[in-house]
């Protein structure tokens, strides 16, 4: 879409992209549940993002906590920071980095896995042995990422809440018991609910637009790297936009 | 197809341990809102909750106990806040305590803040209506510093202005740099001082003449104290009277010697009548005064013509030596 040249191509892209869409929920409730390639697509998308993830977060919520931290001295309201920096966490910071770290590392994946196996004639393949690829291979991918990135973000989220106890400890001292306290005070479930919903559309994001440009892939080697790179690109944006369309959703709603 | 390349257990404990994450959050947030746990309602009125929400904090003596659940305006304007309280709090809370709406912090969330009053009452039940002791809010203390602060300007700027044309005075100035006018005010101190001192003595004197007069001692005293002066005053007053009368009958008499005289006179009776009205007598009193002017003259020309006859001529002369000596004594006194 990115590198649509013009409007008929991105018109195009996207139509594709709806009927792929579309026709992932109509296979999605169709027997013959690949349970077990879902469980190992959990395993391989959730658990094996989960050190990659756990790192940024905690780093994010070091780093944010130093960041605000002169600011709120400025106006005396140092106090307020363990509440600040977790109300940020939960709401924004932790969904959003989590879910593009989670489209570098998984877009760009299913983008390249699924676009070699199409190069390689291996869906074509598994279509003749009488699988149905789709099913097997998308389903499954999809329906781990939309349900593995909430789980991811629940992980960021308590390990930025640690970082942010770091960080608050590194310049004066606060016991746990008060920053749990203080953190757990501030929130409402109007800050965890929409965040954890929209967490969800991230990872049908993620999921879908890799499955999407790897199952599209053109030919050969160079075709498998430019559906893998589109993947990703395409995937952080969708993001973003899904946030947007949160927001405004959380604001209707008098949630926020 | 492909073979089982991960662990069940791995992916059952990050599946476990992001949802029991999640859990828990959502727990801790439903304990802050007791919305876990059993809680009972109570009710108060309001006349303005001042931006009061439903999901505000309720403290009973600062101790977190509930939440406000329902915001309802009533028929007579009123408004009723239905608050939950956990049961916990049911052996504590006393229907005679009283709620108000407080800030936390001073610009932080309203919450609702139950405060014991003195005095025995039952304990709370569900569904009771605590007493409204709403204070000062914070709209009304700003609204009331604002009005200071207006006050304070306008005596800023008096000030500002006094100031100013003090500082802009040379009389105030030359007044303040001048080093004798701290002596000069000692010195007059000074002076007050023993001023005072002389006045205190004379007061002391003063107090001891009265002291004295009161006594009777001294002439002062006895004039004010001696009970006979009056005796004596009236018989004075008395014999004054007696003179008066006296001079009444001498004016009497006088006036009478004055009519016979002027009777006297008018009617040709005696010297005196004569002098005055007698036009003889005039014209021979002026022919004896013209006989002594010549008689004077005639005097004059022998007494000249004596001074120049030798019988007499010394004594002249030494009486014109005499007197030229009269002359020059007062010139020359040390002589």
């Amino acid at each position: 879409m990115l590198r649509s040249q013009n409007w008929k191509q991105f018109l195009e892209e996207t139509g594709a992209l709806s009927r792929f869409t579309s026709r992932l929920f109509s296979q999605w409730f169709r027997p013959q549940y690949e349970i077990s390639e879902f469980l190992r697509q959990c395993f391989v998308i959730g658990y094996k993002s989960l050190p990659l993830v756990m790192l940024t977060a905690f780093i994010m919520g070091l780093v944010l906590t130093m960041q605000i931290r002169p600011f709120l001295v400025d106006y005396g309201v140092e106090s307020q920071l363990p509440a600040m920096v977790g109300i940020a966490i939960v709401r924004e910071i932790g969904p959003v980095i989590t879910a593009l770290i989670f489209a570098g590392k998984i877009g760009s994946s299913i983008g390249a896995e699924l676009g070699s196996m199409k190069v390689t004639e291996q869906i074509d393949a598994m279509e003749v042995s009488g699988t149905n690829p789709f099913k097997y291979l998308v389903v499954t991918r999809v329906l781990a990422a939309t349900f593995t990135l909430p789980l991811l973000v629940m992980l960021a989220d308590a390990v930025a809440l640690y970082g942010t106890y770091l960080g608050v400890n590194i310049r004066s001292t606060t016991s746990f018991g008060l920053f749990w306290t203080q953190v757990f005070g501030s929130l409402s479930f109007g800050d965890v609910l929409p965040a954890f919903v929209k967490s969800f559309f991230f990872g049908f994001a993620v999921g879908i637009v890799g499955c999407y440009k790897g199952y599209h892939s053109k030919k050969g080697t160079e075709g498998v790297g430019r559906s893998a790179n589109s993947a990703v690109v395409l995937s952080s944006i969708l993001i973003f936009i899904i946030d947007l369309i949160a927001v405004q959703i959380t604001d209707v709603l008098g949630l926020n | 197809m492909s073979a089982k390349t991960f662990s069940n257990i791995k992916l059952g404990l990050f599946v476990l341990a992001g949802l029991a994450f999640l859990i828990l959050l959502l727990y801790m947030i439903g304990r802050n809102r007791s919305l876990f746990g059993s809680t009972f309602e109570a009710k108060a009125h309001f006349l303005n909750v001042q931006g009061l929400v439903p999901g505000n904090n309720v403290r009973y003596a600062g101790i977190q106990v509930g939440t406000i659940d329902k915001i309802n305006i009533l028929d007579d304007g009123r408004i009723e806040v239905s608050f939950l309280i956990e049961n916990k709090m049911k052996g504590y809370i006393r229907k005679n305590a009283g709620v108000h709406i407080a800030t936390d912090g001073l610009m932080g969330n309203k919450v609702l803040e139950i405060t014991p009053a003195a005095g025995e009452a039952p304990l709370i039940e569900a569904g009771d209506i605590l007493e409204n002791r709403s204070s000062v809010n914070m709209d009304e203390m700003i609204n009331t510093l604002s009005g200071t602060n207006n006050d304070l300007a306008v005596i800023a700027a008096e000030l500002k202005s006094t100031m100013t044309r003090i500082n802009s005075s040379t009389a105030l100035w030359e007044l303040l740099n001048d080093s004798s006018l701290s002596r000069n005010i000692s010195a007059s101190f000074a002076n007050l001082r023993s001023a005072t001192a002389r006045a205190n003595s004379m007061v002391d004197e003063f107090g001891g003449l009265v002291a004295n007069v009161k006594k009777g001692e001294g002439s002062l005293g006895a004039l004010l104290t001696d009970t006979s002066l009056a005796g004596n005053l009236n018989q004075a007053v008395l014999q004054i009277r007696t003179v008066a009368d006296e001079a009444d009958t001498l004016a009497k008499t006088l006036s009478a010697i004055a009519g016979d005289l002027r009777q006297d006179i008018s009617h040709g009776n005696g010297a005196v009548h004569a002098l005055l009205k007698d036009p003889a007598i005039v014209q021979s009193l002026h022919t004896s005064l013209d006989n002594i002017q010549k008689s004077t003259q005639n005097f004059n020309e022998v007494m000249e013509g004596m001074k120049h006859s030798s019988l007499v001529r010394r004594y002249f002369r030494k009486l014109e030596k005499e007197q030229a000596k009269k002359k020059e004594a007062p010139e020359n006194p040390s002589r």
